[in-house]
């Protein structure tokens, strides 16, 4: 845009060189011979009316007249032309002798004339020229400033922040589209208001002091509170420019604002949720602590008086053992073998919670190793029964090893359990690779299984679908496995019939190696 | 005094006393004991102060501890004894209710050399309270300084 600008402005002046250099010359040529005729015409004219001869006087002034004319328009060669053309036709036809170049002494001051005429006139147009071309090429670089001046205008008119400019005393005098359209004041409403006045402007700290520190750095940012013309309250994130003259007096500030109305009320919400967040997490903790000193004062003295139980109980049978009859023998037993019972349960519900409190430490488990060293266990405490154990292909899985050791332990002893009554129990592990994200597991027996109308109460604590004649146990093993399964993130659930067997689920999340994990995050 | 005093009994429960004397009884191990009925009288014991002023200044072979204790409890008991240079090769045997990972763990660190969970069951507890006063009464040689038998 500038360029052409410049190109243009350059053309033309090329443009007037050329043509001066035609013309130039032939205007010398042309006025002096203008002069010369007109000398003539007079000279004949007075000699015949007047019988006088006053040629040389009229034809003087005549030629110096052309010669400045040729001065003024054309410039020094062609003046210099114009003195010798205005010179020999002035000795020729004007100064005696007549009609000769011859010249006499007397004649010099008439040329001098001429030459300084010429000389006086074409510096003058000189000065002119001189004068001319440099106020040409100050409008030409005002009129490539005022086309910068209006595209930087208009650039500043497309942004979307709003941008406005106002004098000293608050005067708008600049007001772009953005601040059109944030505000709602067109441009002609909006120039020559009071900013703060119109906006009615809100500040973070006193104006003064505002104003003090712009004088001091010529910048300011902060956030303010304006209203729109719709009285809407908005919130903006403002930075001021302040403009300085050639003296280095203020004379403007620049404003640009951007509403963040929204991104305060989220930052808002975000701010609250966060402040509920840790006051979440601080209760828990303390529910959490208070669970653990229940849990220890559980562990010290709900044991104790159970331990007194059982101790005294033998103690008495020992020192009535002659006085008691079978009855009271077989209560004293109960006695103890309750108390015993009431122990177990205890230490079940313990450990059960501390499961719940422990750390899940994550790694990558083989869960097929996991899988032979439980068989390993629970073939020992099976007491040499024969079980055919099927293990098919297990994945490498994420999770803290102690606890799905727990979880796999605890559903082969089950299994282990529950098929006792079978002359060949027989017990796969095996896995299905559900989805993309799941490794499913399952422990499959074809042992007493269950009813399915109480599916629901298999993982419970100390809930129990056998009787404690059939087969032993608090009810504790099946909670915990739930309880680590979901702590890992994943989900247990069973299937059987009565006599037909049973299947225990779970899933937990796979292993990803990093590169997949990339890939699937992309 | 008849009383040699060689396996010192911290516990504050007279029924608990009563039974871990009647099982170390069994072994005539029952007039070793010395009671004392929360922390601050066994660091009384130990240190010869207070009702204890006139015994014999010499170590107990054994010291059973439970942890739970008035006053002083068993873990502070435990951590003056070990790092008291005159006391510190006292053999301590942790004798509590508590399966509690977090008493083990401290216990362990402060120096216990034994740490025993009292079982429910009464046969079971009667023979680790035999086995512990026979095995640190009678089979373990104590370390110098100890009450001789």
């Amino acid at each position: 845009m500038d360029l052409s600008a410049y190109n243009f402005g350059f053309d033309r002046e090329h443009a007037g060189s050329v043509r001066s250099t035609a013309l130039r010359y032939g205007l010398s040529v042309v006025c002096v011979a203008i002069a010369l005729g007109l000398a003539l015409i007079i000279t004949l004219g007075l000699s015949l009316i007047l019988q006088n001869d006053a040629s040389r006087d009229t034809a003087l002034p005549l030629f110096t007249f052309s010669i400045a004319i040729t001065a003024w328009y054309a410039g020094i060669g062609p003046s210099v032309v114009a003195v010798v053309l205005s010179t020999l036709a002035f000795t020729y036809f004007f100064e005696p002798p007549l009609y000769t170049f011859y010249l006499y002494s007397n004649d010099i001051p008439d040329i001098v004339l001429f030459v300084a005429w010429g000389a006086i006139v074409s510096s003058f147009a000189a000065v002119r020229r001189g004068v001319e071309n440099s106020l040409r090429q100050a409008r030409d670089r005002l009129q490539l400033e005022v086309e910068q001046r209006a595209q930087q205008a208009r650039i500043l008119d497309q942004t979307h922040d709003a941008i406005f400019v106002r004098e000293m005393n608050g005067a708008i005098t600049f007001w772009n589209r953005g601040a059109e359209e944030r505000y709602g004041w067109r441009r002609d409403e909006a120039l020559g208001n009071i900013t703060h006045t119109l906006l009615q402007t809100r500040f973070p700290e006193p104006l003064a002091a505002i104003n003090q520190q712009i004088l001091l750095t010529d910048r300011w940012e902060g956030e303010l509170v304006h209203t729109t013309r719709d009285g809407i309250s908005i919130i903006v994130a403002t930075r001021w420019a302040l403009q300085r003259d050639d003296r280095r007096r203020p004379i403007a500030i620049i404003e640009t604002n951007n509403d963040i109305t929204v991104r305060k009320s989220r930052e808002g919400e975000v701010l609250k949720l966060n402040q509920e967040l840790a006051i979440r997490a601080g209760e828990l903790e303390v529910s959490n602590k208070e669970l653990e000193s229940f849990a220890y004062s559980v562990s010290h003295d709900l044991r104790a008086p159970l331990r007194h139980v059982a101790g005294y109980s033998e103690l008495l049978q020992r020192h009535a053992s002659t006085l008691f009859d079978e009855k009271s023998h077989r209560y004293i037993q109960t006695i103890v073998e309750s108390s015993q019972r009431m122990g177990n349960l205890i230490d079940d519900l313990l450990s059960f919670s501390r499961i719940g409190r422990a750390e899940t430490k994550k790694m990558q488990v083989s869960l097929e190793q996991l899988v032979r060293e439980a068989v390993a266990e629970v073939n020992q405490d099976a007491g040499g029964r024969d079980i055919a154990w099927k293990i098919g292909a297990l994945p490498v899985c994420s999770g803290d090893r102690a606890m799905l050791k727990l979880v796999i332990a605890n559903l082969l002893s089950n299994a282990v359990k529950f098929t006792r009554m079978q002359p060949l129990a027989k017990i796969e592990i095996g896995c299905v690779d559900a989805s993309q994200d799941d490794v499913e597991m399952f422990v499959k027996d074809n042992g007493a299984g269950f009813d399915m109308q109480y599916a629901n109460k298999l993982f419970g604590v100390f809930q129990r679908l056998h009787r404690t004649e059939e087969f032993e146990g608090t009810g504790i093993g099946l909670a915990t496995v739930q309880r680590i399964i979901n702590r890992h993130g994943g989900k247990v659930w069973a299937e059987g019939a009565v006599d037909q067997g049973a299947t225990f689920y779970f899933s937990l999340p796979k292993v990803h190696s990093a590169a997949e994990r990339t890939a699937n995050s992309s | 005094m008849s009383i040699l005093g060689r396996i010192l009994l911290v516990e504050d429960d007279p029924r608990d006393v009563e039974l871990t004397l009647t099982a170390l009884d069994d072994y005539k191990l029952a007039n070793e004991v010395v009671v004392a009925r929360d922390g601050q009288e066994a660091l009384d014991f130990l240190n010869c102060r207070g009702r204890f002023l006139d015994r014999p200044h010499e170590n107990p072979a054994v010291m059973l501890l439970d942890l739970k204790l008035p006053k002083v409890d068993g873990l502070e008991v435990l951590q003056q004894v070990k790092s008291d240079d005159r006391l510190k090769m006292i053999p301590v045997v942790v004798l509590t209710s508590s399966h509690e990972e977090q008493d083990m763990l401290r216990s362990y660190k402060f120096g216990v050399n034994a740490y025993v969970v009292k079982p429910v069951d009464f046969h079971e507890f009667v023979n680790a309270i035999k086995e512990l006063g026979v095995f640190w009464a009678v089979i373990n040689e104590p370390p110098p300084g100890s009450i001789k038998r």
